[in-house]
């Protein structure tokens, strides 16, 4: 449970980058987008995988 | 009936509509993943929670990323003016006395727009995308580690650069050197440089 409240705080962190990035187009928040919001999307994504993964083994469906 | 206003193709109203998608999107996200952490935690044990977070943390982000990059790469193709670093080179570049390569090409129009993003992209989509990532790379070096000084281009000027324009006009071809048996092989190789003849086309000091 706490990975998937990790993902949902990462993701969270993502889209605000992300808005901040399609409001105010400005070179240093492009710059936050491609390396903070995407780095967390994809942490967050990486953990949301992780927690079905887990799920599915302790379920014996992998 | 013409497609003017807000369902104009052109690709600045694109790019509008896809900052307002990505917006929507992002919201949507948020919404989902803040309704889910507002529920108890049995309810996100629940299988209904996974789906609804495969929405939330997978489907709707990845759009938003998608519209992310493609809003925010079109845009690079502006940003060199908006960093104070280029700022004597913009201004060499607007100077109506500037004898400049760099400009003539700006102030005569010669390049329509987004002149920097022109003459510093290789064509295709491998150049494209090599620019504006190098452009990324500038942003983080003006934040993280400093503007080297002086400045220095990347990588040797591409002559194919400018004979994407000017290699098959008229005027061009009837230079003898440029079609000389020995110098055309080497320019087109990029092995000579047009500036080993041309004047540079930025001053080569700090204007």
């Amino acid at each position: 449970m706490k990975l998937l409240t990790a993902a949902c705080v990462l993701a969270l962190f993502g889209i605000g980058v992300s808005l901040a990035h399609f409001l105010w187009p400005t070179p240093l928040l492009f710059a936050s987008f491609m390396l903070l919001g995407q780095g967390a999307f994809g942490l967050a994504m990486a953990l949301y995988v992780a927690v079905i993964v887990r799920d599915l083994r302790s379920r014996k469906v992998l | 009936m013409g497609h003017d206003g807000m369902f104009s193709g052109d690709t600045e109203n694109v790019m509008r509509w896809l900052s307002g998608a990505g917006v929507l999107l992002g919201l949507a996200s948020a919404t989902v993943i803040v309704i889910v952490l507002a529920r108890k935690a049995e309810w996100r044990a629940s299988a209904a929670a996974r789906w609804a977070l495969l929405v939330g943390l997978f489907v709707l982000p990845s759009m938003t990323m998608l519209a992310g990059n493609v809003v925010g790469l079109h845009k690079s193709k502006q940003s060199c003016t908006q960093c104070h670093t280029m700022d004597p080179w913009v201004a060499d570049m607007k100077n109506p006395a500037s004898t400049t390569l760099a400009a003539k090409h700006y102030q005569r129009r010669w390049i329509n727009e987004d002149q920097c993003y022109t003459c510093h992209s290789g064509y295709g989509l491998g150049g494209n995308i090599k620019s504006k990532l190098g452009g990324l790379s500038h942003v983080m070096h003006y934040y993280f580690t400093g503007v080297p000084d002086p400045l220095k281009i990347h990588e040797p000027f591409p002559p194919a650069t400018c004979l994407y324009c000017h290699g098959e006009t008229a005027k061009y071809q009837k230079i003898d050197q440029h079609e000389d048996a020995e110098m055309k092989p080497k320019i087109e190789s990029g092995e000579m440089s047009c500036f080993e003849c041309h004047a540079s086309p930025h001053p080569r000091k700090k204007p």
